[in-house]
């Protein structure tokens, strides 16, 4: 068992190279000389021509923006599904997304004064701690609202995020409608999401959220398998699950969050990958965490490449594809349930 | 082993059990009897620590048990509870080996691997090993947990304590008086055992001491033949009964009726 899982994570890891060397080459604009070559004369020279300055300034954070919203959007995805015990929890569907982009927008449009005088990486840091309360209270609500006695009611907690995200798209449409701000002015960003944003500051932020957040994340394995005992066996075997809830719960929030802020909602990831390990591995969390985490990074950076390459000068929507990929995975759970029900 | 002077436990003003006064020596088997709602559950689940109980005194080993570290316990202490979860998505394998999270940190040892293996063979589970844990039958599943909660307490600790609550449930006859062996092997070890049960019959064959609880007191806490009297039995469980002895261990023999 050991060495299937070694063996998974080296195909995962070695598909996320290829999938990047590709990514690197693959784009509206098409580089003169190899990666390589640019990136040295770059620090040779110290300016930038224009091969340089599509690498480093865009292509590459782009990048590695796909890789870790990726890995961040599919850890919290399989955590809150073994903390709420239920396949579907993922962040999208029990609206924490949503949460987030609201308080994101909201920042952009009344925080604009005071965001101009901040350097770039304090405007988004504090975009980014705006999302993390948006993602951090939509939680708290939701989680509050379906669960009763330690039990979590899956339709209560669906329909909460329905709700917080009917509240969310109407709030965001109304502040892009009268807003002249650049950042709110794409619609479809929000609803859709985009890494076109992405930038050297942003991905720098990302990168210490999404770590120091899997880092924890990835240590909760044998909680969420034996929470599926029951919270009391869990306590039994030594877990102090209240301080487990609460640390997933803020965790998971400040990573979506984080995410959100700069890429708005890409949905059905934290689904869809959880779902496809689990034909593999069932639930065994202390296996689900990390692959889940690689498996995420791969296939949002594939989505982002082809997203940006299909349409060619154009971009498609990220959360097109992403979609394409999840709304198939949600209606077979549903059939799932549908057959256990009966 | 446990000394407990004066607990309560209620809910709003009901109290589910009162003023519990009882003092258990290491090695004991003990069964707790007494009709539907006379608090069996809910005393076990004191002793568990799973709920918010009040008590002048208790003491797990000569120490106060909430000093005992919430990750030190479990080496000490294991519950099997009445309600089994019924969807677990793992192998059964991997669901006993859950046991030995208090030992392991990311990766299990073998010898934790071989002490799964040797109590899914001593419960006759090893069988299942490759069957779907939501296909086991309700005896299955239970058997499974058994042997889940006795690897937690495979440890070189001394003294250790196992709670039960209704473990023969849903066991056949021969996997009842199996599982009863196997609880009688860990107490045999200087351990303690506290079971639930149901099967008055099977409590006085195999308890060392009954606590009979009516009405979230202890109606009397003894040896099986001191307790299980005629009029005793009639009276708490409110149905008559006639009295006999066993023919082999000579133990008191319930009939109802």
């Amino acid at each position: 068992m050991k060495k299937k899982i070694a063996v998974y994570k080296l195909t995962f890891f070695i598909v996320l190279l290829v999938a990047l060397v590709t990514a690197l080459y693959l784009g509206a604009y098409d580089f003169n000389h190899s990666v390589f070559e640019i990136v040295s004369t770059y620090f040779k020279t110290k300016t930038h021509t224009a091969d340089s300055f599509v690498l480093i300034e865009l292509r590459i954070p782009r990048i590695l923006m796909a890789i870790l919203t990726g890995a961040a959007l599919s850890i919290t995805g399989t955590s809150l599904q073994g903390l709420f015990k239920n396949p579907l929890a993922s962040p999208d569907l029990i609206g924490i997304t949503s949460g987030a982009v609201l308080f994101a927008a909201l920042t952009i449009v009344f925080g604009s004064a005071v965001m101009h005088l901040l350097p770039p990486f304090l405007s988004y840091t504090l975009l980014s701690i705006m999302a993390f309360l948006g993602a951090l209270l939509t939680m708290w609500f939701v989680y509050k609202m379906a669960t009763s006695n330690g039990k979590t009611h899956i339709l209560i907690l669906l329909l909460s995020g329905v709700a917080i995200s009917a509240l969310s798209g109407a709030v965001t449409g109304f502040l892009t409608y009268i807003s002249t701000e650049e950042e709110l002015r794409n619609l479809t960003f929000w609803s859709l999401g985009s890494l076109a944003g992405s930038n050297w500051w942003k991905v720098c932020l990302v990168f210490v959220v999404v770590s120091i957040g899997s880092f924890r994340l990835l240590k909760k394995g044998k909680t969420l398998n034996a929470l599926m005992l029951g919270e009391k066996e869990a306590a039994h075997l030594g877990f102090d699950i209240e301080k487990t809830k609460r640390e997933i719960i803020i965790i998971s929030s400040l990573m979506v969050g984080c995410v959100v802020a700069f890429n708005g909602t890409i949905g059905f990831i934290g689904l869809v990958v959880p779902y496809i390990l689990r034909f593999v591995f069932n639930s065994n969390y202390n296996i689900l965490l990390p692959l889940s985490m690689i498996l995420g990074a791969v296939i949002l950076l594939i989505a982002d490449t082809i997203s940006r390459t299909i349409v060619i000068p154009a971009e498609l929507p990220i959360g097109i594809l992403t979609a394409i990929m999840g709304a198939p995975v949600f209606i077979s759970i549903l059939i799932n349930y549908k057959r256990k029900l009966k | 082993m446990i000394q407990i002077h004066d607990l309560n436990f209620r809910v709003k003003d009901r109290f589910l059990l009162k003023t519990i006064d009882i003092e258990i020596k290491k090695g004991e088997l003990i069964a707790i009897v007494g009709p539907n709602g006379a608090g069996k559950s809910t005393f076990l689940s004191c002793l568990g620590s799973e709920i918010p109980y009040q008590a002048k005194q208790f003491s797990f080993k000569n120490k106060d048990i909430k000093s005992y570290k919430k990750d030190e316990i479990p080496l000490h202490r294991a519950k099997f509870s009445q309600h089994q979860s019924a969807e677990i998505n793992l192998k059964n394998d991997e669901i006993v080996l859950m046991g030995r999270y208090p030992y392991f940190k990311n990766d299990a040892d073998i010898s934790d691997k071989e002490i799964v293996q040797n109590w899914m063979q001593k419960t006759e589970t090893q069988h299942l090993i490759d069957r779907e844990y939501e296909q086991l039958s309700g005896g299955e599943k239970q058997r499974l947990h058994l042997a889940r909660v006795f690897t937690q307490l495979e440890n070189t600790i001394e003294n250790k304590l196992l709670l039960l609550d209704e473990p023969l449930n849903n066991l056949d006859v021969a996997h009842q008086f199996k599982t009863l062996h196997l609880i009688k092997e860990f107490t045999n070890k200087n351990n303690t055992a506290l079971v639930v049960l149901h099967d008055l019959n099977i409590a006085s064959q195999f308890a060392d001491r009954l606590i009979l609880l009516n009405k979230g007191t202890i109606e009397l806490f003894d040896e099986p033949q001191k307790v299980l009297t005629q009029e005793r039995i009639s009276r708490v469980y409110q149905y008559p009964c006639i009295l006999h002895q066993h023919p082999v261990t000579n133990q008191p023999i319930i009939l109802f009726g």
